[in-house]
């Protein structure tokens, strides 16, 4: 595998949907990539970031109680 | 009159997901009040066709779909926003940062606000950020996506695909103008 086959693949592989086999692939190349290798800490760091920036909003706990009556 | 215990499964296992609905829906309409309104109507139309929902199957993602098909009839107007995303091109934030001499993650991700993220998603147009709230908020899976959008994997990734590129423009854009990044030749402002 050469860098671009690895930037091809690295969106599915920071999500896990790679096949075992281009798993093993992406990971062979990443050891031995540094470059590559910081691009995929790069992109799973902005995955986190994207996540932590937006699950911090829940329900307001009143909407929650008049769900709960309204749905029983 | 007193609810059937089966009801009270559902109803228990359906406000189970109240969060990620409610998320959803303020990512989505942009308005907190818009939000709980939508919620409520996704809610209501799920108690009402409860007997479509397979139990042991995924809930999370019948409620989310029932929920954005909501959203979609509500907001059919400004679906002519998603020929407006921009032609992000290739852009690639690691790359252009570590061109510009930066360190990508230490000197530009570390030191972006929440707020700002936030900022960024939203502006992405709804096809494109249900995808981003879908599999980068919530975790869920292609195929799980897929299935709650209604749409073949492949758009997914491709829509996934487009929406990273314009996130990352936008937060590129941001840095520039908050200075934390200094431009073209970006050298980094803030060590």
């Amino acid at each position: 595998m050469n860098c671009p086959d690895c930037k091809e693949k690295l969106d599915r592989f920071v999500d896990r949907e790679l096949t075992n086999t281009e798993l093993l692939e992406v990971q062979l190349h990443l050891e031995g990539c540094p470059d590559c290798m910081d691009n995929y800490e790069f992109q799973a760091s902005l995955k986190r970031l994207v996540k932590r920036s937006c699950d911090c909003d829940t329900a307001p706990p009143a909407f929650r109680e008049k769900l709960r009556q309204l749905l029983s | 009159m007193a609810e059937s215990p089966a009801q009270t499964t559902f109803a228990d296992e359906a406000l189970g997901h109240l969060d990620t609905l409610y998320r959803g829906a303020l990512r989505l309409t942009r308005d907190p009040d818009q939000a709980q309104d939508l919620v409520q109507e996704a809610y209501l139309r799920a108690l009402r066709y409860q007997h479509s929902y397979q139990p042991g199957t995924n809930m999370k993602a019948w409620l989310f779909a029932i929920m954005r098909n909501l959203f979609w009839d509500r907001f059919k107007g400004s679906r002519k926003e998603d020929v407006s995303l921009d032609d992000a091109g290739d852009f690639m934030l690691y790359e252009k940062l570590r061109d510009e001499g930066a360190r990508p993650e230490a000197d530009v991700l570390d030191k972006l606000a929440a707020s700002e993220v936030v900022a960024a998603v939203e502006k992405l147009p709804p096809l494109h950020r249900e995808v981003v709230l879908l599999v980068d908020v919530e975790g869920f899976s292609y195929k799980d996506a897929a299935q709650t959008l209604g749409v073949p994997i492949g758009t997914v990734m491709s829509r996934l695909h487009r929406a990273r590129q314009q996130l990352q423009k936008s937060l590129y854009d941001y840095a520039i103008e908050s200075g934390i990044v200094r431009g073209s030749n970006g050298q980094v402002a803030h060590q």
